[in-house]
């Protein structure tokens, strides 16, 4: 009759990963649809987001365009999203907002992987006092609303789209650690690792031989469904201007600039939604689909 | 009497080698008095052995120590804390949440510091002469030390005082006495909202799986789950505020001065973060339903006795659900209060999220300490509720049993 808080609070089990297990699978061409297709839209996406600017040359930058072109409206000769209240051609700030959100999306994702993955490992394969001081540490940044922490690091740091990755690690890091944590935790107790230990093998070999690889690809799953957030946070931040500075192009600045114009020229603020919320749908259903297809679980 | 524990220490899967399983039944004699009861003594001591499928199985039956008489009572409360289980595992959660929440400050405290600028700087503006800036910063005593700052604030904070803020000289409790009833509002309605619409949902979508509800729900809740609150806010003002006209666009109107323009002003945000919740409710709600009525033998039992389908649905299928949209609802509530501070930003509303940007801006350490504190106090006692909670509706989930 050991009463004994969980020391894995709900928090870890994941409240993403609503699953539908009990159900019949839906048709084979169906399931390849609702990978491939958002698959695709996002291949093009990030190949248009870095290929056409630099194959495009008549493309219009994405900053300091001229008042007197101001507010063209979409589908015109020379702009097919039309231009923003400053006269910057909308499509192309478009792209390069999509390379802004590709690239914190991935580089918090990596960040948080690599050291929030080596960190929760360690702990649990270290447990004990290390273990539990580790993750109250933890507990203290997760305590943290995110988006304040994420204010505070990038007005610190200086607004640029290097620091919105930084400031975003601060709460990847302990996510991917509770997952890897928890992962450890479990391997820990298999036969293998005990095997290992018994027969000789040192710490830093099983930790590296044994623990990590088995860690790894669950952490990439879940760092896949990790990137639609990033890229939310990403413009929420530069939305309220804390992320990439105001003139530069992010779907964030976008957003910001499109709520002062909303009823003048709804299409700012339109334009920009309609490739966040595509891109996040996508990046969703692809995440979901490679959990469900090729995580081991 | 009872058998307190079954020790299979040196089990092994079956092969060919015979193995030694030891069985050791413990008797304990407790609340009868008079030792332990006849067959427990006849038992005692008492060793077998045998082979079964490969392992050897020893049993050895031990008497155990008659209970010790209970001490005499001298703290009722502090009796009740240390033999009940729940409330020691909720002192312990409760102790070890003051470090974090020290933590917590300290981390604010020096990220604060660390921002460029501070509140002297922010408060005279960019032409303030040099004079002007010391001399207000020896009124605000930011020319002391950090430690020694940091040390000032928190013994303040233990003894009750959570200061005044350095650029309006209010009270930060009476700030937030101003500010918190905005946000809980919006957080409540948010809530009821968002559980009205999606519990008759999931229950209709679970009626006929990969139906024509069902399908649709789904349609609608990647939407949602796709759609960042603050876009959804930007879209929502520009369909309903400005094209029907339904709700004002900007506004606040406070509960006390008009019920009904209150809640019309507050419609729109609340509907914002309710629709984001109300996709997680539903795809978990009707999740879960499913895998009840495909999984579940009470509901085969149910079903058997020729129970309505949509009694089962409601008095058995939902009720159970109803555990899980807890848990969920008390673990949201840390990311709901980070996400009204952008909602509110957005529609002009005076919650908390509001002053905190604005105390952020003005690097108003002791403002933005009070708010960042109470969020932190609501985030480890949601956690915590959370966990209690869990434990104590779903008796199969037993606190001992740890991680996978």
């Amino acid at each position: 009759m050991a009463v004994r808080l969980p020391e894995v609070s709900v928090a870890e089990i994941g409240v993403t990963a609503v699953h539908d297990a009990a159900e019949i699978a839906a048709p084979r061409w169906r399931r390849d649809l609702e990978l491939w297709l958002p698959a695709g839209f996002l291949a093009l996406l990030v190949g248009a987001c870095f290929l056409w600017p630099l194959i495009d040359h008549s493309l219009p930058s994405p900053v300091g365009g001229q008042l007197q072109n101001a507010n063209v409206p979409p589908l015109s000769r020379g702009a097919l999203f039309g231009t923003d209240n400053l006269g910057n051609d909308i499509f192309s700030r478009i792209l390069y907002g999509g390379r802004v959100s590709i690239e914190v999306g991935l580089g918090a994702n990596l960040i948080g992987l690599c050291l929030g993955g080596y960190y929760g490992v360690f702990a649990a394969f270290k447990g004990g006092l290390i273990e539990a001081t580790m993750m109250r540490i933890l507990d203290m940044f997760l305590a943290f609303p995110a988006l304040i922490l994420a204010i505070v690091v990038s007005q610190f740091l200086g607004p640029s789209e290097l620091h919105v990755i930084f400031a975003i690690s601060f709460f990847s890091v302990p996510a991917f650690a509770r997952i890897a944590r928890a992962q450890t935790l479990r391997l820990r107790e298999q036969t293998y690792v005990t095997a290992a230990r018994l027969s000789g093998r040192k710490d830093r070999a099983i930790l590296f031989g044994h623990v990590i690889p088995n860690v790894v690809p669950n952490l990439l799953t879940f760092g896949l469904l990790g990137i639609p957030i990033v890229i939310i946070v990403e413009a929420a931040l530069s939305f309220l201007g804390y992320g990439v500075p105001p003139p530069g192009p992010s779907w964030g600045n976008m957003l910001a600039v499109g709520q002062s114009y909303l009823s003048s020229n709804p299409d700012l603020v339109i334009i920009p939604a309609a490739f966040l919320i595509a891109t996040v749908l996508s990046l969703n259903l692809v995440g979901d689909a490679v959990r469900d297809r090729w995580a081991s679980r | 009497m009872a058998i307190l524990g079954r020790r299979g220490a040196e089990g092994n899967p079956p092969g060919q080698i015979p193995v030694h399983v030891r069985v050791e039944v413990l008797f304990y004699a407790a609340e009868v008095g008079g030792g332990p009861p006849a067959p427990a003594r006849r038992l005692a001591g008492e060793r077998g052995s045998w082979t079964l499928g490969g392992h050897r199985i020893v049993t050895s039956v031990t008497l155990g120590a008659p209970a010790a008489s209970t001490p005499p009572r001298r703290n009722r409360l502090l009796h009740a804390f240390a033999s009940s289980p729940s409330l020691r595992v909720i002192g312990r959660r409760l102790l070890t949440a003051i470090p974090v929440l020290f933590g917590v400050s300290f981390i604010t405290f020096s990220l604060l510091n660390l921002l460029p600028g501070d509140a002297a700087s922010s408060l005279l503006g960019l032409n303030a002469t040099p004079q002007e800036l010391k001399a207000l910063r020896i009124r605000l005593n930011l020319n002391e030390p950090f430690f020694t700052r940091f040390g000032h604030w928190f013994g303040n904070v233990l003894s009750g005082h959570f200061g005044n803020s350095l650029a309006s000289g209010q009270s930060v409790t009476s700030i937030l006495g101003q500010r918190v009833p905005v946000s809980i509002e919006l957080i409540l309605f948010a809530f009821v909202l968002s559980v009205a619409f999606s519990i008759p949902v999931a229950v209709l979508a679970a009626r006929h799986p990969r139906g024509f509800v069902d399908r649709c729900s789904i349609l609608v809740s990647m939407a949602g789950l796709a759609t960042p609150n603050f876009v959804l806010a930007l879209l929502a003002s520009l369909v309903f505020a400005l094209h029907l006209r339904l709700v004002p666009v900007l506004g606040y109107v406070p509960l006390r001065q008009n019920f009904w323009e209150n809640i019309h002003s507050m419609v729109l945000p609340a509907a914002t973060i309710a629709f984001g919740l109300f996709c997680t409710y539903t795809r978990l709600l009707r999740a879960d339903i499913v895998e009840q009525l495909v999984a579940e033998d009470y509901i085969t039992t149910a079903r058997a006795k020729g129970v309505h389908p949509w009694v089962i649905l409601v008095r058995h299928a939902l009720r159970n659900s109803m555990f899980g949209l807890l848990t969920l609802i008390g673990l949201n509530l840390g990311t709901l209060i980070g996400g009204t501070v952008i909602i509110e930003q957005i529609f002009a509303l005076p919650g908390m999220g509001q002053e905190l940007i604005q105390a952020i801006n003005n690097r108003d350490v002791i403002v933005v300490e009070g708010v960042v504190l109470l969020i932190a106090v609501v985030i480890v006692l949601a956690n915590l509720a959370t966990d209690l909670l869990y434990a104590v509706l779903d008796p199969r989930i037993r606190y001992g049993r740890s991680t996978s």
